[in-house]
């Protein structure tokens, strides 16, 4: 490793960060419509720079050593073969004896994909934003809030511990709202954004509890260091793990939005289609499945939260996979369809309990479908942001039609995302879904829940036959049948190069990454070095599975296909036979109503009253305190007249008083 | 003896070169002036980018490492950290001052103004430098005297003669108190070297303290209580802020404020912690502790809650150098006295902030924050166009965006507000107080109180700024040299928030 590899590293992070900053003081005066220009330059770099370190570490396990130098690549003495973390000793921002702040930044396995990952995509993604936001009043405050989302997301996955990780988790959540309320003009927008900060807040607050109760367990929050503390803790209190666990899985289920907490997501798509694509389906909302594979060491101590994670996840997949199926918002569809495939990333998460074998695997399979997941639903996203694009911001799918010939290359790109969501075989989502579906399996054969684990596989199952059909359905809805535009759409086109290339890119990405890296094991073998997973553990194989899939993929694309281009009539007959289902599911289950009445009213009116309150008696005391110094001023005032000879006298008279003072000290 | 005096003045070259740069102003100054009493139209600049080559001058030699000087003890100059400290602040505050004053001053007056800086520079060095009483006295005057010059240079208008008259005559009667408890010291123990001085009290030649000494340290305490503006010695603060220039109000609330805490730091010197334990000790240092701890109650309360009523800029700003110096003698009560030491309290003893350290840090924090919202006041007014009251800021976030947006970061590093090095000021001196004694803690719960109040009259000014709309919604022209001292303070008050080692470093030194 070289003296470089440091510099890089800090580099990922900080060059979005300059740009954000520069586009912040100089976007609206001097780079108006080249304010994307920092942005796409500054991810570049980072993107450059994340795929030299992967690069770096593809190559490095076999040739390195322990380095007594902090600068550089170093194993940490573990049971496991080769765990190669490079920490960089950061900024320090204040060191004393008691009081020790600092902030460095930790690269394994983990950390490198996701950067990879993040940095990729969001270059893609920015390169679409500039045109796609083309001419928007907004555009330099776009990529400020853009380049800033990156580096806060960098940070995220860079922290080497759970407060660092907790501070910018707030900052890509703030990013987020920014970015939801991009277009704060309109209510919808505002209250959205509103609507994701409040909840959250929820899955937030439980993160902090639970980084200030491993602070009070472990007594630091460093990862390594938490980590390693595990054994001695698991003697002196193994309940702990459990509300350790529980309060961490909170914060996720907020960021990742787990049911009930998953209401917020479907809201944020009123924000600009690049955000949607970038923040709320590849990245930030993947944060809470990062942050819980992290932290697998802790989970694997508490069974009975690993359980809670499945559940959730399972509960979270059916749902929305059920939602997602009535809905006619295209982005909506696929916003579902984001918290439905997280709930799967979930499923996988808490199968890791089921033997210390299978954690590797099982977290593996869910950081794949991770993986594969941003890249085809960016790609998805991005599709839909193009048809937006072309039908004049209508993007109701009963509006419009038949759109394969006006917009040829948006088509088959969406095609190849729908194929990749629904798991058509050897392309990407094939492979990551079938390796969920392993884990799952596995945990169905051991390690004492079999019934809760068959119950999950079931969900699972049903619910890649949902996806299926879903995703054909929108994709059907969208560009097959007869053509029809909205009236707002003027010209209906193909979108410009800048937007279709990142599609290209991205459908070119969710082709092959899954064949290249899952069934060859290169995904697999470069994580299990990460420190947070047990080592190399099994890697299982089930091709009766893998089967099953395919068929499940026939299934529901054939279905889709059966009810929305054969015979239209089917699909309308359907409705209006199971139409408290067909009005269930389209109103998502009445959540947001049910949280309305449940919740947000009480709290209207708790709010109320403590307005009253404030207004009425804490005004008035507030008043009554704040007006003693003043009141005490005006006393004083008169004091100080303008004449020399007064204040000669007063500071004489001082002079006295405190004389006195020392002598009487003096005397007692 | 030529020995002695070749190796004090090597101790002291860039104080030497701060004299013979003024000197040179004198002296040539007069001869650039025509007959008619007007200078040619440019001088200002000229001497302007003198004093500032004379800074540069000096900055480079306190940079060269000074010979080494055989430690006698007994030598007039004493180099220490704190010296090199004092001169990072007075070179920094220099540069500022003289950018302040760059375009205020008329033409023919400029020599006169900037060599009175430089001479103000260099007294402020010699104070810290002084390791006797007479010399140290000097310097105190060497501040002063060109003090009363320089304000009076500044404005010579009726309420610019009265404010100079007034800080004259009380400055006097300060110097006179300071004096007189000066002569008893030396009545006292027999020697004008401080060095000696301390080891006097330290090697217990007097078992009992003299009750004269007692005098002495309350006459010293409020002469220099005079220079920092503590109450009840502050009373001339607000008036003379008010009726001067603004760079003669800057100087004013920066310099003095040094000389006078570097003053008592070096006469009052520190506890020795070990003695303490073991013995029935006393010093200077233990002795003053009360008194101090009086002063900085009082200065922080009067200060703040005067600075509510205020509606002038300068005179808001007088009094909130009142306040500030009341939470710099917060620390230099806990670095005088001695801790606490309990048995559950064995932090105070090893990990935790010193009150040294702690007051020299907010020093120099201050001193950077202060001057910039003067160096703003200074470069955004014009005659036609002024800005003295409060309202006269109102729409500046409109008028003058990064004027406003500047003195809004210095007037959150004023607050006490984090990103700005003024938070990491209040912290440190709040941490250094809390972890000190039980008299610490109330002193820290008085300044968080204080920092409460102060909060504010500051932030009311950052609302008039972004929230009001002035009448007039042409842009301010800007005065530039101020208007980079304003920039240059802003910068460095952020840039210290993260990176305060840079300057922390250097402290812990001094404390030790």
């Amino acid at each position: 490793m070289s003296e470089l590899t440091p510099a890089l590293l800090w580099l990922i992070p900080v060059a979005p960060l300059l740009a954000s900053i520069f586009i912040a003081f100089f976007g609206k005066a001097l780079l108006r419509g080249r304010s994307h220009v920092p942005c796409v330059t500054a991810l570049a770099i980072s993107t450059l720079c994340a795929g030299s370190l992967m690069l770096m570490f593809l190559a490095a396990p076999s040739q390195l050593k322990p380095d007594p130098n902090t600068n550089s690549l170093h194993q940490r003495p573990s049971e496991h073969a080769l765990q190669p973390v490079l920490t960089t000793p950061g900024y320090a921002w204040a060191e004393t004896a008691d009081l020790n702040v600092r902030l460095d930044l930790q690269m394994d396995a983990m950390t490198a994909i996701m950067l990879c990952m993040v940095t990729f995509v969001s270059l893609l993604v920015s390169i679409y934003a500039s045109g796609y936001m083309h001419g928007d009043p907004g555009y330099p405050r776009f990529f400020a809030a853009f380049a800033l989302f990156v580096f806060s997301m960098c940070m995220l996955v860079l922290a080497d511990n759970y407060l660092t990780m907790f501070i910018f988790w707030e900052g890509v959540g703030l990013c987020s709202y920014l970015l939801i309320g991009f277009w704060f003009q309109k209510p919808s927008a505002a209250a959205a954004a509103r609507k994701a900060f409040v909840v959250n807040r929820v899955g937030d607050f439980g993160f902090i509890l639970g980084v200030f109760l491993i602070w009070k367990t472990f007594g630091t929050v460093r990862f390594a260091d938490v980590f390693e503390l595990i054994p001695h803790v698991a003697e002196t209190n193994p309940g702990i793990f459990t509300t350790i666990c529980l309060l961490l899985f909170l914060g996720a289920m907020g960021k990742s939005a787990q049911f009930p907490l998953h209401v917020w997501l479907p809201d944020a798509m009123e924000g600009p289609t690049p955000v949607s694509a970038l923040i709320h389906a590849a990245t930030m909302v993947t944060a809470g499945v990062y942050m819980v594979a992290r932290s697998t060491p802790l989970f694997v101590m508490s069974p009975t939260a690993q359980m809670v994670v499945s559940g959730i996840g399972a509960i979270t997949a059916l749902l929305a996979a059920l939602t997602a199926l009535t809905q006619y918002d295209l982005k909506r569809v696929l916003a579902y369809s984001t918290v439905s495939q997280l709930g799967y990333m979930f499923m996988a998460l808490g199968a890791a309990s089921v033997s210390p074998k299978l954690a590797t695997f099982a977290v593996t399979a869910a950081m794949f479908h991770l993986f594969t997941h941003a890249f085809f639903k960016a790609l998805l996203f991005l599709g839909a942001g193009s048809v937006m694009h072309s039908m004049g911001n209508v993007i109701d799918m009963r509006r419009f039609s038949g759109l394969r010939d006006v917009m040829p290359h948006t088509r088959i790109t969406f095609l190849i995302g729908s194929l990749t969501l629904a798991g058509c075989p050897l392309l990407s989502g094939f492979w990551s879904k079938d390796e969920i579906l392993v884990a799952l399996f596995e945990g169905t054969k051991a390690g004492g829940h079999e019934t809760f684990f068959m119950v999950i596989l079931g969900v699972a199952v049903l619910t890649a036959f949902l996806t299926a059909f879903y995703s054909f359905r929108a994709y059907n809805m969208t560009f097959l049948g007869e053509e029809r535009f909205p009236e707002e759409a003027h010209h209906p086109h193909e979108s410009p190069p800048t937007m279709t290339l990142p599609l290209f890119v991205l459908a070119g990405f969710s082709l092959v990454i899954g064949l290249f890296l899952g069934p060859t094991g290169v995904y697999a073998r470069q994580l299990a070095q990460s420190t947070s997973l047990p080592g190399h553990g099994d890697h299982p194989h089930n091709i009766l599975l893998m089967a099953l899939s395919a068929a499940i993929f026939c299934g529901g694309y054939g279905l889709a296909r059966w009810m929305y281009v054969k015979s239209p009539a089917v699909s309308a007959g359907l409705e209006r036979g199971l139409k408290p289902l067909h009005r269930l599911s389209l109103n998502k289950f009445f959540l947001d109503e049910l949280f309305n009445y449940l919740l947000v009213i009480p709290v209207k009116v708790l709010a109320l009253l403590c307005t009253l309150f404030d207004k009425y008696l804490l005004d008035g005391l507030l008043n009554f305190a704040g007006s003693i110094p003043s009141t005490i001023g005006r006393i004083v005032r008169p004091i100080q007249n303008g004449l020399v000879s007064h204040y000669a006298w007063v500071m004489l008279l001082g002079v006295v008083l405190f004389l006195i003072q020392m002598l009487r000290a003096l005397a007692g | 003896m030529f020995q002695h005096l070749t190796s004090a003045i090597s101790q002291v070259l860039p104080e030497v070169v701060f004299l013979a740069a003024a000197c040179v102003n004198l002296a040539v100054g007069p001869f650039l002036i025509g007959d008619d009493g007007t200078g040619p139209k440019g001088l200002r600049h000229r001497w302007g980018a003198w004093s500032l080559i004379a800074l540069t001058i000096a900055a480079w030699l306190q940079c060269v490492p000074a010979p080494v000087v055989e430690a006698t003890g007994l030598a007039p100059f004493l180099s220490d950290s704190l010296v090199s400290f004092v001169r990072l602040v007075t070179t920094v505050t220099g540069v500022v001052l003289v950018l302040i004053n760059w375009n205020q001053i008329e033409e023919r007056d400029s020599a006169e103004s900037h060599a009175c800086l430089l001479f103000i520079l260099a007294g402020a060095n010699l104070i810290a430098l002084s390791n006797d009483l007479i010399i140290l006295f000097l310097a105190l005057e060497l501040v002063s005297i060109p003090t009363y010059l320089f304000l009076y240079v500044a404005r010579r208008d009726r309420s610019g003669q009265e404010s100079t008259l007034k800080y004259f005559l009380l400055s006097v009667f300060s110097s006179a108190l300071v004096l007189y408890g000066f002569s008893i010291l030396y009545g006292v123990a027999g020697t004008t070297n401080l060095t000696a001085l301390h080891l006097v009290f330290k090697n217990h030649q007097l078992t009992t303290m003299p009750a004269m000494l007692l005098v002495s340290i309350v006459t010293i305490v409020a002469g220099l209580a005079f220079r920092i503006t503590a109450v009840p010695f502050h009373f001339y603060a607000p008036d003379v802020f008010q009726g001067t220039a603004n760079s003669a109000a800057a100087l004013l609330s920066v310099v003095p404020k040094v000389a006078g805490f570097i003053a008592l730091v070096r006469i009052l010197g520190q506890p020795s912690i070990t003695a303490a334990i073991h013995l029935e000790y006393w010093s200077l240092a233990s002795k003053s502790g009360g008194l101090l701890y009086l002063l900085a109650v009082a200065t922080m309360f009067v200060g703040n809650l005067l600075a509510l009523l205020q509606t002038n800029m300068r005179r808001l700003l007088a009094y909130s150098s009142i306040a500030h110096a009341g939470y710099m003698l917060v620390g230099l009560s806990v670095a005088v006295s001695v801790p606490q030491i309990n048995d559950d309290a064995t932090a105070a003893s090893a990990g935790s902030v010193n009150g040294l350290p702690a007051l020299l840090f907010y020093l120099g924090v201050y001193g950077l924050t202060t001057l910039g919202v003067f160096a703003l006041i200074a470069s955004l007014s014009r005659p036609e166009r002024p800005l003295e009251t409060i309202s006269d800021l109102a729409g500046l976030s409109k008028t003058h965006p990064a004027g406003a947006f500047l003195a809004a970061v210095l007037l959150f590093g004023l607050t006490g507000l984090p990103p700005t090095a003024g938070f990491l000021g209040k912290l440190t001196l709040f941490l250094s107080a809390w972890s000190h004694s039980t008299e610490g803690r109330t002193l820290a719960i008085c300044l968080a109180i204080n920092a409460a109040i102060a909060a504010w009259y500051y932030l009311r000014l950052i609302g008039v700024m972004y929230l009001q709309s002035s009448c007039d919604d042409t842009r301010r022209a800007t005065g530039v040299p101020a208007f980079v001292g304003v920039s240059l303070c802003a910068v460095a008050s952020i840039a210290l928030f993260f990176a305060p080692d840079w300057l922390w470093q250097a402290l812990q030194r001094v404390g030790s």
